[in-house]
């Protein structure tokens, strides 16, 4: 019983994990780029929602609305201002340069803030649902269904739908792309905007749960890279189930090792999964993409 | 003797400084160890690694418990640290071996690096956990490092022999299969040189050159703790290679040179010191995205970088 309510606390934070994972993956599928400054993205989806809703005071909702479409304009203009100005460089210099603009972002935050932790309200604040002797919390449960829909939307329009097909061949092929007419260019800025806006919105839903500071960006940057190792690089269904065994596993060791162990739990799961199966539980593909 | 004329030079700095000026360009030559030894994994290698802070630890670590547990003196400390930071530059990168390259290398990297730091925090009994560790007073061979000059004097040498020693190595074999690796690992492979080894050599190099720089910064700044070896700390490394110019000896140097005393404008603003280093990574990529060595040599083409390469 203990194991399974363990579980079921670990799940949501696992979802968020998904989340995360998922937008991450996204970018790298899409551009070839590995964003190290996303976990930045995801900590200014919460900034901005706690900006709004404890300062100027909107209701949570507008918020995170304005979170995501803020953080979906950052995406582009990274994309189309920043990155796709060095293609010509060494591929180094993309991670170079995301490291770049995470470190000010963070610094931004920093500044607004200073070194304190902050409590926002819990706006997600519904009452548990009891199963037998499970309780499961109304905030998870609100963050699970949110996360539901996103990815069922995810997966819907990427796997089904005309655009889907689109995003697909220029993940394949961006030249064949190219031949056939899509406008890569464009693509790229979309698809950065939409991984910092399905970021942020991870960011967004663990703002009212947890305590924000500027360096939780680093803190989510592994737990996606955790998740996307354990799921299979680049997979998509392997990131969201990547995240979900991570916030279990998180849960699990907290509860039957220590709790010091939750912290390095995502550290030990990528240097194990890349030392014992580095394609990961889902992944066929080779290690090696550059 | 081109090479020795800077080192010589440089022995005259303390005629002119005064005991805070000498304790930055103490600062500085830590950092042109940090920096040579990232350099050779990030611009020589052509692989991301963001171990370079876990190694930097290791070393200053390695040196402070010897010190300050074990009483031995800072000159019997500086090999130990470098064989520490080597060992952990190669469990950061032996899943090379296993055909482990680019991004996923660079995650581990990350995830080793937070794990080390995870162990100073929890490793109270060695480490002193957050407070960390009081490096005692030390000696080289008899004489006291008690003063920032004397401290210099020891610190040139090191560094003189360190650079000099990577300048050679960057010249013979190994040095260019580990640049050949950055340019075509398939060609490198098909000229039967062993690809996954060399990668593991240079960042076991790396780690004894950026290994035995924390042992500098152990004696110099007299207290390790684990916020020292942060994700603050990493940008810096990054700015200082890619100020430098990725790939150069004569950049690294620079790089350090440069950038060692900003942080120390920056206290008091929290904040400031990541926007500006975030802001400094990005205008370098854009506009100079070979630094400051390239610069220089395009001023003064002895200087240029034999493996300077175009594009």
């Amino acid at each position: 019983m203990f194991a399974l309510q363990l579980a079921l606390s670990g799940f949501a934070q696992g979802a968020i994990y998904a989340l995360v994972a998922l937008s991450l993956c996204l970018v790298y599928r899409s551009t070839t780029v590995v964003n190290f400054g996303h976990g930045d993205l995801v900590m200014a989806g919460a900034f901005v929602v706690y900006l709004m809703v404890v300062l100027a005071g909107a209701p949570f909702l507008i918020s995170a609305f304005l979170a995501i479409v803020l953080l979906f304009a950052l995406g582009v203009l990274i994309e189309l201002g920043l990155i796709e100005r060095i293609k010509a460089g060494p591929h180094i210099g993309f991670a170079l340069m995301c490291i770049g603009f995470g470190y000010v972002l963070r610094g931004i935050a920093r500044a607004g803030w200073g070194r304190e932790v902050l409590p926002m309200p819990r706006v997600l604040d519904f009452p548990p649902l009891l199963v037998g002797e499970l309780v499961v919390a109304g905030d998870s449960l609100a963050i699970c269904a949110t996360i539901a829909v996103l990815l069922v939307a995810f997966f819907v329009l990427f796997y089904r739908t005309r655009t889907g097909r689109v995003m697909q061949a220029v993940c394949q092929s961006e030249r064949g792309a190219g031949l056939v007419g899509i406008n890569v260019r464009a693509f790229h800025g979309v698809m950065w905007g939409t991984g910092a806006a399905l970021g942020a919105a991870g960011g967004v839903l663990i703002a009212p749960i947890t305590l924000l500071h500027p360096g939780l960006g680093a803190t989510f940057l592994i737990k996606g890279f955790a998740a996307m190792t354990l799921g299979g690089f680049g997979s998509f269904g392997g990131a969201v189930a990547g995240g979900l065994i991570l916030g279990v596993a998180e849960q699990l060791v907290g509860g039957y090792l220590s709790t010091k162990l939750i912290d390095i739990t995502a550290y030990l799961v990528i240097i194990l999964v890349l030392a014992l199966r580095p394609s990961g539980l889902f992944g066929t593909t080779v290690a090696e993409r550059a | 003797m081109k090479f020795y004329l800077v080192p010589i030079l440089a022995t005259a700095i303390p005629l002119f400084a005064n005991a805070y000026i000498q304790f930055m360009v103490n600062l500085m030559l830590v950092y042109v160890l940090v920096t040579v030894g990232f350099n050779l994994v990030l611009g020589n290698l052509g692989q991301l690694a963001f171990a370079n802070t876990a190694l930097f630890g290791i070393g200053a670590y390695a040196a402070a418990m010897l010190m300050a547990h074990a009483g031995w003196p800072f000159w019997a400390v500086i090999v130990p640290a470098g064989l520490a930071g080597a060992a952990a530059g190669f469990l950061a990168s032996v899943s090379a071996l296993r055909g482990i390259r680019v991004y996923y290398l660079a995650i581990i990297t990350l995830a080793f690096g937070e794990l080390l730091r995870w162990l100073y925090i929890h490793g109270e009994r060695a480490t002193g956990g957050t407070d960390g560790l009081a490096v005692p007073q030390s000696s080289f061979f008899g004489v006291a490092l008690d003063s920032e000059t004397a401290r210099f004097y020891v610190f040139l040498v090191i560094v003189t022999l360190v650079v000099k020693g990577i300048s050679n190595l960057m010249h013979s074999r190994i040095g260019r299969a580990i640049v050949a690796i950055r340019d075509n690992e398939l060609a490198t492979a098909s000229l039967a040189i062993p690809t996954g080894r060399t990668i593991v050599l240079a960042f076991v190099l790396s780690g004894f050159v950026v290994g035995v720089g924390g042992a500098m910064f152990a004696l110099l700044i007299g207290r390790v703790i684990p916020e020292s070896f942060g994700l603050i700390e990493l940008i810096l490394h990054f700015a200082m290679v890619l100020v430098g110019g990725f790939g150069s000896l004569l950049g690294s140097v620079l790089g350090a040179v440069a950038l060692t005393a900003l942080p120390e404008y920056f206290r008091g603003f929290p904040g400031l010191y990541e926007m500006f280093f975030g802001a400094l990574v990005i205008v370098f990529l854009l506009v100079q995205p070979r630094g400051l060595s390239a610069l220089v040599a395009h001023w003064w083409p002895a200087l240029r970088d034999r493996y300077y390469r175009e594009g």
